[in-house]
């Protein structure tokens, strides 16, 4: 077999793989869309229906805006509209993953600098976002109940915050031990405090990095589950715990509803990592310097 | 004005102790390199001066002042780093600029002091493209002039040349040169290039592991160096060190090795007898066919270079005796031709067993 040959025949494989793949990947997201917009009678119709005929936003309205005169059969599922979990998981999404990223930024600043934390300290920082959090949850609800946290903002927000922190110090610690100490010694000594050098110098440099964590983060608070629903009751419902209501057991399953309330949940992810899709693209690396 | 004093100055990381005990007093506009192989302490004595390391003890003086405890920006240093360091997100003259926004030097006055760096780096073309579009020599370029615009009393280099190639690395160390010459302050240039400290400085010190090991001007190392380090560190091609042995009565006094068996000058007379190194830079040996001499060798290798010719001959070790023979009067001699050696004895050195110079400085 000749080189040129076989090299074809190693990427005819490779594509059929990844295609393959992809399809796997992309499949239940296409099926969702593709639910979103299909009448009750196709959400489960066998043979399947894979496009839906004729398309409805039926589904939308009646999940979003509660209009029920576009539904043929209204379906008494929750009280409060998703729009007001969307809020609710829009402030506590944003505002923890922003603490988490700003304060593990400063930890990992430290760290990386100062070694404020050994080697040992950073792995048991991590090793605490290794405990499965149903092990804690239990007690965790019990404290909440007692401190009066239970279903606050102000106690998911807390509780995201701290179990994202060691994530966001092992991620933000990585991009700044990629910026030379040299450059930030050369704004010393050019006169910069070391303030000016942190603004000036180091976050600029590590500006991709902290959009790229902040995505990480915001993915992971957004989904959550299992703590939003065993801290939350009705007050304050992220998207998750909406979504969960429509797999209700008396109503039947709902799943154009469903699925037009995950695409929502879906697609202000989509926005935000299309909005900082440059800082993800540029990647990781960095190299600056010449070594 | 920049007058810097080094006092019994000591760094330890852990317990390896990297600097131990410098003292030394470095001019106000002397061009002082320190030299020495990696690990020698030179880099760590720079970062201390400069105020990246805090000594373990000892004593950092700027014209009198104990600068210890001194933030490095309040010592009123430059320092160019063997990476460049320039600030790859900022474009060269926001580069250049840096300094000066960093004294509240007012907008107007900067870009006039910019564009007057960048004229004397022969960087004005480049003033609005980004670090990363420049090449090695310009980065450095660029690095000088961030250093030279804030005026500086005192410029660190550390290993400035290294990253470049050789044809750059000679035409910056001209500029370093003629910067030093033109602007009179005081420079620190740390290097483990021996041609380099020979070519720049007004005084070199040679470190090894930790500490001085002699303080000279570049003719004073390369001619009375008082150690083998020394003698084998400074000089291209290397001086020519055989082991053997000094021998003889209070008469005559011969060094002696597996190939080499000759009478020392009258000087080595009371020198002390046992082992010992002999050393020999190889433009002091001469070279005949046949006639008087200390020694004949067979000849391994010729290398004409023009300008002289490079004679490498068999003298039982690894390392070749090197002689020089002026013009090109040798280029045609066959390897395995037997030659003969003369040394002048007045550029004759021998080592004693610990590596010191033996003997009094020969007389010129």
């Amino acid at each position: 077999m000749t080189k040129s040959r076989s090299r074809r025949i190693t990427a005819i494989i490779r594509y059929t793989v990844l295609t393959i793949w992809a399809i796997v990947a992309f499949f239940p997201i296409y099926w969702m869309i593709s639910t979103s917009f299909k009448i009750d009678t196709q959400w489960f119709a066998w043979p399947p229906v894979y496009f839906p005929d004729p398309p409805t936003l039926s589904n939308y309205l009646n999940v979003w805006l509660g209009a029920q005169e576009y539904a043929s059969t209204q379906y008494a599922i929750s009280s409060q509209t998703p729009l007001v979990s969307l809020l609710n998981s829009t402030i506590i999404a944003t505002t923890s993953t922003l603490l988490a990223v700003v304060f593990g930024a400063v930890i990992a600043y430290g760290v990386s600098r100062y070694k404020i934390l050994s080697e040992a300290r950073m792995f048991q920082l991590l090793m605490l976002r290794m405990i499965p959090p149903i092990v804690v949850v239990a007690p965790l609800s019990l404290y909440y109940s007692a401190l009066g946290l239970l279903d606050t903002m102000f106690g998911l927000i807390l509780i995201y915050f701290l179990t994202n922190l060691p994530y966001a110090v092992w991620m933000t610690k990585s991009f700044i031990d990629e910026v030379p100490r040299e450059i930030e010694q050369a704004a010393e000594i050019l006169g910069a405090s070391r303030w000016r050098t942190i603004f000036e110098v180091v976050l600029p440099l590590i500006r991709s990095g902290l959009v790229a964590t902040f995505l990480f983060i915001l993915i992971l608070t957004w989904s959550e589950y299992l703590l939003a629903l065993i801290l939350s009751k009705t007050n304050v419902a992220t998207l998750p715990v909406e979504l969960s209501k429509y797999q209700g057991t008396t109503e039947g399953k709902v799943y154009g509803r469903q699925a037009a309330l995950a695409v929502g949940i879906t697609v202000p992810l989509m926005i935000v990592g299309l909005i900082i899709r440059k800082h993800l693209a540029r990647g990781f690396s960095f190299g600056m310097v010449r070594r | 004005m920049a007058r810097i004093e080094l006092c019994d100055l000591n760094k330890s990381f852990g317990s390896v102790r990297a600097v131990k005990d410098i003292n030394i007093t470095i001019e106000d506009g002397e061009f002082v390199v320190f030299v020495g192989p990696s690990g020698c302490g030179k880099t760590t004595t720079l970062r201390m001066i400069a105020g990246f390391e805090d000594p373990t003890s000892g004593e950092i003086r700027i014209d009198g002042r104990i600068v210890n405890d001194l933030e490095p920006r309040d010592r009123g240093l430059g320092m160019v780093f063997q990476s460049h360091a320039l600030f790859p997100h900022k474009s060269i003259a926001q580069n250049i600029e840096f300094g000066l926004r960093m004294k509240d030097v007012p907008a107007p006055e900067r870009i006039q002091r910019v564009r007057e760096v960048a004229e004397m780096m022969h960087i004005t073309h480049l003033l609005d493209k980004m670090p990363a579009q420049c090449s090695g020599g310009e980065s450095q370029r660029v690095a000088l002039a961030r250093t030279l615009v804030t005026n500086p009393s005192t410029f660190l280099l550390d290993e400035p040349l290294s990253s470049l190639d050789a044809k750059l690395r000679r035409e910056l160390r001209a500029e370093c040169g003629r910067l030093q010459e033109e602007l009179k302050r005081t420079f620190i240039f740390v290097t483990h290039d021996q041609e380099e400290a020979m070519t720049l400085a007004d005084r070199i010190v040679v470190m090894r592991s930790g500490e001085i090991e002699q303080v000279g001007s570049p003719m004073d190392i390369y001619s009375e160096p008082i150690s083998y380090f020394v003698a084998d560190f400074f000089g291209s091609p290397s001086m020519n060190l055989v082991a053997g042995e000094v021998v003889g009565d209070t008469d005559v006094v011969r060094f002696r090795s597996t190939h080499f068996d000759f009478a020392l000058p009258e000087h080595f007379k009371k020198s002390k007898r046992g082992a010992a190194t002999f050393g020999i830079r190889p433009e002091h040996v001469g070279v005949a066919f046949g006639g008087k001499g200390e020694i004949e060798l067979p000849v391994r290798l010729v290398e004409p270079l023009g300008k002289d010719t490079l004679l490498y001959f068999d003298d039982g070790t690894e390392r070749a005796f090197i002689a020089v023979s002026e013009g090109l009067e040798m280029a045609d001699v066959k390897s395995g031709a037997r030659i003969t050696l003369s040394f002048d004895p007045r550029r004759l050195y021998l080592f004693d067993a610990d590596g010191r110079r033996i003997g009094a400085a020969t007389q010129f």
